[in-house]
């Protein structure tokens, strides 16, 4: 159903007048519908995505990227048979890298912890910006990846400031970019979306590529399934107080086998 | 060295030609633009060890972090952290900057004028004025766009919407758009306040920090041409203004009466009734007002750093707070601590040529100067200084490359000697991997094509050297004038050439073309003069205005380009300065002059470069520049027939003067050219253009190279170091009929099993690091449009068609290219502790040498071709030890495999078990039973793996070893040792002892507990398949 819708959309779209100039209301309007239409959209509670993430040349680490209404997040990643877990509970953000012993969660420091909370959103800036506070604003067209896109300028409650890219085409987001404090330190980054994919008759990208503005050097993120409104409990997202016992496995000598000489 | 894998290079060739050949008719209505280029990558490699030159600073009072630099022709640098790291910020405006000027009311308001007023011979244009309202992140362009450079900018501290610039105008020809401007709405509007002639612009602005309304400006009758520079004239004048710059006073009170050259002004902020000025005149001296300019005394003509080079040179920096304390930037920058009366050197070691100098108002012992070197930063007043070296902004004139590998690059910088340094290195290239081969201005320099100890080099005015690497010693091989012969006229930038086929060949022009078969010890004269020898055009002495300036910067009717045939040694073109092409067919018997072929070039265009054609004697690629006689329209030209004609080829989407232009070497339809605002291409012979960025700002183009084993261009820029464009394959092949398919594979070169390296250091925040190239296999493919929806990826795989490994590639239009690093996945390690501490246990082992086809994959459509691996060329390995790495290192990767399954079951079957004697209770049998059993699963899974928290834990158990053997091996592409095979063989044996123990833990008691579990109707605990367990 939403191929032929979209299939439609987009012959609709592209018979409109070239020269008809859009308004931010119009886009916004046509990215909800290319995307599977906005209640659609707000009727959905949870989105599991699985699939990989490429850090490094030749590193590749499985990932799956869980997102429960209204705000809240856990990416696990297994890299060299371990997990690191990422994740927003709707308040705090923490983390837990046992690559290097560690072994209990930390916080996320204040300033970034602000970000994500920005960025945990579980529907994203452009959906009912007035309501959280956030501006929008149609900061005209550019070329992304040698096609027309939509600039549109987000700026947070925070006064931060980011820019999606919606394809003037498709009506899909094609990149968004802006900028991350990382340890007290500005650093813009982009991220590019692409090899959208039907879900449940949503519309998700199942490629991303991060990395920092102008750079070559992106992080990749292929998304192989996706599953919509997976029931998920709230201390699934909420940072554990300790996860010591969960790493080590209670021995007792007696019960170890003897090692074979 | 050479490639082992020239027969597949050959292949490629081969199947390009091929694929030119088949070429069947195109419609023409192909689209070609930028954007489809963008999945180019430029690579800079730098140097920024010498920088290149600063021509404005500014900075914000009190606040030692924020520092604004603007460049000759490499754009504006932001620091934020205080001159420890640097950030372009205006690569999308434009190169040349002439003034920075930080709004007094708001740091984050920031006025840039570009076009730089330090009008030396090789200096570039700018195109009005900027403004970002936001630090720098967004850019509106704010007019003056006619007025080519700007050399200062004053902003009113009450109204910082009222703003008042000098713009010194065209530097060669005659315009009206110069003189001070003044804005009083932001920008929006601009009214020509003071205006002298067109020949004469505002060469500097100061605004009283105490009475803005009270503004003080120099007017500077000046002209530059290809032979001749004037500085001064009945133009030239200071004037004030009271009226915040609607009307002008000129200020004579003691000033010399006579024709005036460039004044630079100072108003002491500490007093500002205390006015300073250089003034540049028959006495050439430095001055001091102390009623605000009504009356002036002479205090200083005897200084170097208040006579040199008054163009060059006419920065005055009054102290902020010590009122008879003041700079004076020069050869060296000078001081005065007696109000002008004397002026010292200061103390410390910086380059020479200082163009710029802030002082922070707040804490005037912090400086920051700009000069021909780049950016010096002192915390002590000048007797200390510290060198930026990551801002790379070098002006390079030249590139040229040799055949080693890693190949290495040369060039010459402006002010900056000579250098030379690696393409690539593993890690990236640092300052430290670059290095000196000579001094002055650099301009071209070659290896010598047999011997790569031994390179030609060169600064300015034709002093050239050949200079041996490997000690340093330098020898003078200049041709000197012979007797009866006039004097030698040697451009600036004089050409080089080496003999593309003839070992031991170059050639160096004066106004005669010479020929040396000895590496220049010897040398033959093989032309007349090929010049117009106008004598007009030859009196240099005569050169620099009111102060005479021969450089050799003005030297003129000399030969400009040289360009032997790869296809015919007899067949030598010459491009002069004075506009002449002239080709010789029979190694310089006899020659003619075709330059009246020349379709439309305005008469005495300099030829500013000639190539000649790698596929056909005949051919000859040419640009011409006339800039520096105000004609600033690109010129490309083609002849076929040994110039008998030419055709001018499209330069509508050509953007700015000219200076190189180069046939590629393997399709001849292929071509690039440089210019002063970028890198262009055209892939069907010149007809239509369209301009690269890959990451290269508009700075001027001024050389281009291809290293031809490997496929590279390698791009001089006068602004912004070198680049390199790894491996033309792609582009070569991405003809017209090409960009008419949906989609298509593209060919790459092979690619090189780079051997692992590193180096342990930890250099800081400030060393400059130029981009290596990517050491993973590069797949390049074209689609005609931007792919959004569905999938697109790149798969490769081995050559019995199973999948190594899914890439997700870049959708863009245009050219693309997605990486392969070469190697398998990465083991399966078991979970534990901690990493084992080695890189190379974390990546799978690299693929072999040999052929892998490759598929793209577009929705339903697949595409398929293959790519090429190949050893590291520098490998020493034979193929047997090559055999028994693999080998070993894959036993080791399938041993990791094994424990990992074993370790997960284990691992899976305690957790199955602890869950379901959860679900039954605390005082359950069965539970209990579960418990314990899964105790000693967990405990056996303990003499497997490293289990203990913390952080450097020692403990080693099988994962530990077997990990850190297998990331030994792997790290290494030749033979293992014999210890290595010994360990690894104890571990296999280890490993099987492993596999036996869980195949006891999980055997009967399993069965036990699952035959418990059936009775309570609870689920069994379940074993993963190998096949379940590694599709995971």
């Amino acid at each position: 159903m939403i191929r032929k819708s979209l299939a439609l959309f987009l012959l609709a779209a592209l018979m409109a007048p070239v020269a008809h100039a859009q308004s931010l209301d119009d886009v916004l309007a046509k990215h909800f519908q290319a995307r599977g239409g906005l209640d659609k959209l707000k009727k959905l509670e949870s989105v599991r995505l699985m699939g990989h993430m490429e850090v490094g040349p030749g590193l590749e680490a499985p990932v799956t990227m869980d997102r429960k209404r209204p705000a809240k997040q856990r990416m696990e990643f297994v890299f060299s048979g371990m997990t690191g877990v990422q994740a927003f509970d709707g308040t705090r953000g923490w983390g837990l890298m046992p690559f290097m012993g560690q072994t209990t969660a930390e916080a996320q420091p204040a300033e970034e912890n602000q970000q994500t909370s920005e960025d945990a959103d579980f529907d994203g800036p452009l959906v009912d910006p007035a309501t959280k506070g956030i501006t929008l604003a149609l900061a005209g067209k550019e070329a992304v990846d040698g096609a027309d896109a939509y600039k549109i300028s987000v700026t947070h409650k925070s006064g931060r400031v980011e820019y999606f890219f919606i394809d003037a085409e498709t009506y899909l987001i094609v990149k968004r970019s802006g900028k991350q404090m990382a340890r007290g330190t500005e650093m813009e980054t982009e991220t590019a979306f692409g090899n959208y994919k039907e879900v449940n008759g949503l519309m998700f990208p199942c490629s991303m590529a991060v990395g920092a503005k102008g750079s070559d050097h992106s992080r990749t993120i292929v998304i192989d399934s996706i599953a919509v409104d997976v029931p998920m409990d709230d201390a699934h997202f909420a940072m554990p107080a300790d996860t010591s016992k969960h790493a080590t496995p209670p021995t007792k000598p007696e019960a170890a086998p003897k090692k074979k000489k | 060295m050479r490639l082992p894998n020239t027969p597949g290079l050959r292949a490629c060739v081969a199947a390009l030609s091929c694929l030119l050949l088949a070429v069947p008719a195109i419609a023409d209505d192909w689209k070609f633009d930028s954007d489809m280029l963008e999945g180019l990558r430029a690579r800079a490699i730098g140097t920024a060890v010498t920088s290149g030159r600063v021509s404005c600073i500014d900075g914000v009072a009190g606040d030692r972090l924020t520092l604004w630099v603007g460049t000759a022709d490499g754009g504006v640098w932001l620091s934020k952290d205080g001159a420890t790291t640097w950030k372009p910020v205006f690569d999308k405006q434009a190169m040349c900057i002439g003034a920075i000027r930080v709004s007094p009311a708001d740091p984050k308001t920031v006025w840039v004028g570009t076009g730089e007023t330090w009008v030396r011979n090789s200096v570039s244009v700018g195109g009005g004025i900027w403004r970002t309202t936001d630090g720098g992140d967004n850019w509106q362009m704010m007019g003056l766009e006619k007025t080519e450079r700007i050399a200062d900018i004053v902003v009113d501290p009450r109204h910082p919407d009222t703003v008042l610039v000098a713009a010194t105008g065209a530097l060669w020809n005659a315009s009206p758009d110069r003189g001070v401007y003044r804005t009083r709405d932001g920008g929006k509007t601009w009214e020509k306040v003071l205006f002298v002639n067109d020949d004469t612009g505002a060469a500097d602005i100061q605004m009283d920090p105490q009475d803005p309304n009270t503004l003080y400006a120099s007017m500077w009758t000046f002209r530059r041409k290809p032979w001749d520079f004037n500085s001064g004239g009945p133009g030239s004048g200071l004037y004030k203004s009271t009226d915040g710059g609607t009307t002008w006073r000129r200020l004579s009170g003691g000033l010399p009466d006579g024709p005036l050259g460039r004044i630079g002004i100072a108003i002491s902020p500490s007093r500002p009734n205390r006015v300073y000025a250089s003034v540049e005149a028959k006495n050439t001296a430095f001055w001091r007002s102390d009623d605000c300019g009504e009356h002036w005394a002479r205090l200083n003509d005897t200084s170097n750093s208040v006579t040199w080079r008054p163009f060059y040179f006419a920065r005055v920096i009054a102290d902020p707070k010590n009122i008879d304390r003041v700079y004076k930037c020069g050869l060296n920058l000078a001081v005065s601590d007696d109000a002008g009366k004397t002026f010292s050197g200061g103390g410390g070691s910086y380059h020479s040529d200082v163009h710029a100098l802030w002082i922070d108002p707040r804490n005037p012992e912090w400086m920051i100067l700009g000069c021909d070197g780049g950016v010096y930063v002192t915390q002590d007043r000048g007797a200390t200084w510290r060198s930026i070296q990551n801002l790379p902004v070098a002006q390079f004139y030249h590139v040229s490359t040799d055949q080693a590998w890693p190949y290495n690059v040369y060039g010459g910088l402006q002010d900056n000697g000579s250098w030379m340094g690696p393409s690539r290195r593993s890690g990236g290239i640092p300052n430290r991997a670059w290095h000196n081969l000579n001094g002055g201005d650099g301009m071209w320099a070659f290896p010598d094509p047999k011997d790569a100890d031994l390179v030609y080099t060169e600064y300015q005015g034709g002093e050239l050297s050949r200079v041996r690497v490997s000690t340093g010693e330098s020898k003078s091989i200049q041709p000197p004038r012979r007797d009866g012969e006039p004097r030698l006229r040697y451009n600036w930038n004089t050409p080089i050439h080496v003999s593309p086929a003839h070992d031991g060949t170059i050639y160096v022009g004066a106004q005669f073309l010479y020929r040396s078969h000895d590496r220049g010890d010897s040398w033959e004269k093989i032309s007349p003069d090929l010049t117009t020898n106008d004598p007009l055009k030859e009196k240099q002495e005569e050169s620099g205005g009111l102060s005479v300036d021969n450089s050799s910067a003005e030297n003129n009717c000399t030969i400009y380009a040289i360009g032997e045939s790869p296809k015919d040694r007899a067949v030598v073109w010459v491009g002069t300065d004075d506009g002449n092409l002239q080709v010789t067919r029979d190694g310089g018997k006899s020659w003619t002059n075709v330059t009246k072929h020349l379709p439309g070039l305005p008469p005495a265009t300099w030829i500013s470069y000639v190539d000649p054609s790698t596929f056909d004697a005949g051919t000859c690629y040419v640009t011409a520049d006339g800039h520096m006689l105000g004609d600033m329209a690109p010129h490309v030209f083609v002849t076929k027939d040994f110039g008998a004609t030419f055709t001018a080829l499209g330069v509508a989407d050509l953007k700015g003067y000219a200076h190189v232009v180069l046939q590629d070497v393997q399709n001849p339809l292929l071509l690039f050219v440089g210019t002063e605002h970028g890198l262009f291409c055209s892939l069907d012979g010149g007809g239509r253009w369209a301009q690269i960025h890959a990451g290269i700002p508009d700075v001027g183009v001024r050389d281009l190279c291809i290293q031809a084993r490997e496929g590279d261009l390698a791009i001089a820029t006068h602004g912004r170091g070198l680049f390199i464009i790894d491996d033309l394959s792609g582009l070569r092949a991405l003809t017209p009929a090409v960009l008419e398919r949906d989609a298509a594979l593209l060919p790459s070169r092979p690619s090189a099993l780079v051997i692992p390296s590193g180096e342990q250091r930890f250099d800081g925040d400030t060393d400059y690091l130029g981009e290596s190239v990517s050491e993973s296999a590069a797949i390049a493919y074209y689609l005609k449009k931007r792919h959004l929806i569905g999938d697109l990826r790149v798969e490769v795989l081995d050559p019995q068609g199973r999948v190594l490994q899914k890439l997700d590639a870049p959708k863009r239009r245009g050219l693309n290219r997605v990486e392969w690093a070469m190697r398998l996945k990465g083991p399966k390690i078991p979970p534990a502790a901690n990493l084992v501490p080695n890189y190379f246990a974390f990546v799978g082992p690299r693929a072999a040498a040999g052929e892998y086809p490759v598929r793209l994959i577009r929705n339903r459509d697949t595409l398929t071709s293959t790519i090429r691996v190949v050893p590291d060329p520098r490998s020493t390995h034979s193929a047997e030890d090559r055999d028994a790495q693999v080998k070993l290192v894959n036993r080791l990767y399938g041993m990791l495999g094994d424990l990992s399954y074993t370790v997960g079951t284990l691992k899976g079957a305690g957790e199955q078990a602890r869950a379901t004697a959860g679900k039954l209770g605390a005082g359950d049998a069965l539970g209990k039973r579960l418990t314990m059993w899964a105790v000693r699963l967990d405990a056996l899974r303990g003499t497997l793996v490293a289990l203990k928290e913390g952080r450097l834990t020692g403990e080693v158990r099988l994962r530990e070893e077997l990990g850190d053997l297998y990331g030994k091996v792997n790290g290494y592409d030749g033979r293992p040792t014999g210890s290595q095979e010994d360990a690894a063989a104890r571990l296999g044996r280890d490993l099987d002892r492993a596999q036996a123990a869980a195949k006891v833990a999980l055997g009967g008691e399993r069965g036990t507990l699952n035959a418990a579990l059936s009775g309570r109707k609870l689920a069994a605990i379940g074993l993963p398949t190998r096949a379940e367990f590694d599709a995971k």
